[in-house]
């Protein structure tokens, strides 16, 4: 996938404008190398590309690309989120610089200015610092294109900085998992909004869930309508309960109950018995749950009245029949 | 704030372990003296439902979940609302303060509120964690009304 997004770049690239693309590459190549070996080093595919694009500039490109090759090891351990989150944007931000002319002095300037803040801040080992780089130089607009790869670049940076930290502190503490969160155009990028934006997030993934579960609320869209659905659909089901134990409580007294504890041993031995025929026609999901009545239920009232009866009716129905015919017999 | 995400388990225990635990409530509350006596219907109405919820709070693993544990809490002190009450205010962690002073002109907080005060145990946790407990107990309450509606099914009368 990525080869296949590589291959057109190339073709359009004109000479004039390599730097800053040309190094986007290496980055994509780089990850690509990530991707197949998730936690070698990859020092000497790096020294290669290195000397094989040394001609102008050597110093800043090599002093930048061995600042990536100290942080690239570390990238395996964040693979899921950073790469996926970088990798998309890195596409994007190639379509941008493929078409425009950047200057290689003022880009080279700009990048070792970035590339040193970063490896500063790496050193003081603060993640949220990092975020707040990320965002500052997001928010500089001097060369519009050059800003966004840039930090897209320094995003790379700083993810990879934090995973680095992360699989040096992975064995010491357990619990330093980052979600890197892509700060978009045009929206604030302070640190507090971000995290915002990530718990935001976090909140609208579960209700989708939540979406998923409760019946009737695909048609409402909108995080208030949904959350009312909810609210509707958890009260019904406690009035439910309360509706059922009413019920249970009328019923009851009304057959003698005299149950002892030789009975309930009976009925749990007897239900411990039942268990493989239980699992084996377990009902699905409750994704569907009728108000009354019932549509499982119709079959259920010959239990009472035939104790005896423990063979298997039908798959969804047998875990009722069973239970209530075990259930009947300990009443008696 | 930033943390991994993992992915959201909400695994309910089967039908029969609801089941067992709601019959072991009810034969111990049969074996109690006042408990069938005709007229105090009401009380016998709140025994059940109470019952119910503490053996759906127990089948759906015992402490492992916030409402849970609030709801055998609950059951334990014998009171219905002030419990809830008095856990907001004592237990009000750093992250619930923190999203408080923030949005609280929001809709979702105030939805929130709202599902806060039908989840028990809802006003010690944060939105994003309530919505999960929602879910894992809306699972379990539709678990426990089909277990009751088969009991009473089975029990009625033809």
């Amino acid at each position: 996938m990525l080869e296949g997004l590589v291959s057109p770049e190339n073709l359009s690239l004109s000479y004039a404008d390599m730097s800053v693309p040309e190094r986007l590459k290496w980055l994509q190549q780089h990850q690509q190398q990530e991707v197949l070996s998730l936690s070698s080093n990859d020092s000497p595919d790096l020294l290669q590309i290195l000397q094989f694009h040394g001609s102008n500039n050597d110093e800043l490109l090599q002093s930048t690309f061995s600042h990536f090759q100290m942080v690239g090891s570390g990238f395996g351990t964040n693979y899921n989120m950073g790469f996926g989150h970088s990798h998309e944007a890195m596409d994007g931000c190639i379509s941008r610089t493929s078409s425009c002319q950047i200057h290689p002095p003022d880009t080279m300037g700009v990048m070792l200015k970035n590339s040193e803040e970063n490896r500063a801040i790496s050193l003081k080992n603060k993640r949220k610092s990092e975020v707040k780089t990320r965002e500052e130089e997001k928010t500089e607009k001097k060369i519009k294109v050059e800003a966004e790869t840039e930090s897209n670049i320094s995003n790379k940076e700083a993810s990879s900085d934090t995973s680095k930290e992360t699989s040096k502190g992975a064995s010491q503490i357990q619990k330093l998992d980052y979600i890197h969160v892509r700060a978009r155009r045009g929206e604030a990028t302070d640190r507090h909004s971000l995290a915002e934006r990530a718990r935001r997030e976090k909140i609208s993934k579960k209700m989708k869930y939540l979406q998923d579960l409760v019946p009737g609320c695909n048609t409402v869209t909108g995080k208030a309508g949904v959350l009312d659905e909810i609210i509707n659909y958890v009260q019904s089901l406690q009035r439910q309960v309360e509706f059922l134990s009413m019920k249970l409580a009328v019923i009851n007294p009304e057959l003698e109950l005299g149950v002892e504890d030789l009975s309930v041993k009976q009925f749990q031995a007897a239900y411990f018995t039942n268990f493989p025929v239980v699992i084996a026609s377990k009902p699905s999901v409750m994704v569907d749950v009728p108000l009354f009545p019932l549509d499982q239920q119709g079959s259920l009232n010959l239990s009472v009245s035939n104790p005896n009866q423990t063979s298997i009716d039908a798959p969804s129905e047998s875990w009722e029949t069973q239970s209530q015919s075990l259930f009947a017999s300990v009443l008696r | 704030m930033a943390s991994a995400d993992k992915p959201i388990n909400t695994d309910v225990p089967e039908k029969d372990v609801f089941a067992l635990h709601f019959l072991q409530s009810l034969s111990n509350l049969r074996r109690q003296n006042t408990f069938n006596s005709p007229e105090k219907t009401n009380d016998r109405v709140k025994k059940i439902k109470k019952a119910a919820y503490v053996s759906m709070a127990r089948a759906a693993g015992g402490t492992s979940r916030l409402w849970s544990r609030a709801l055998l809490r609950r059951a334990a002190k014998e009171t219905n609302k002030v419990v809830r009450f008095s856990r907001r205010k004592k237990r009000v962690t750093w992250l619930r303060r923190r999203s408080n002073r923030r949005d609280p002109v929001e809709e979702e907080e105030k939805e929130a509120e709202r599902l806060r005060n039908l989840v028990p145990g809802g006003g010690a946790m944060e939105t994003s964690k309530l919505i999960e407990e929602t879910a894992y107990y809306i699972k379990c309450l539709s678990m426990q009304v089909k277990v009751m509606q088969c009991l009473v099914d089975g029990l009625s009368p033809k």
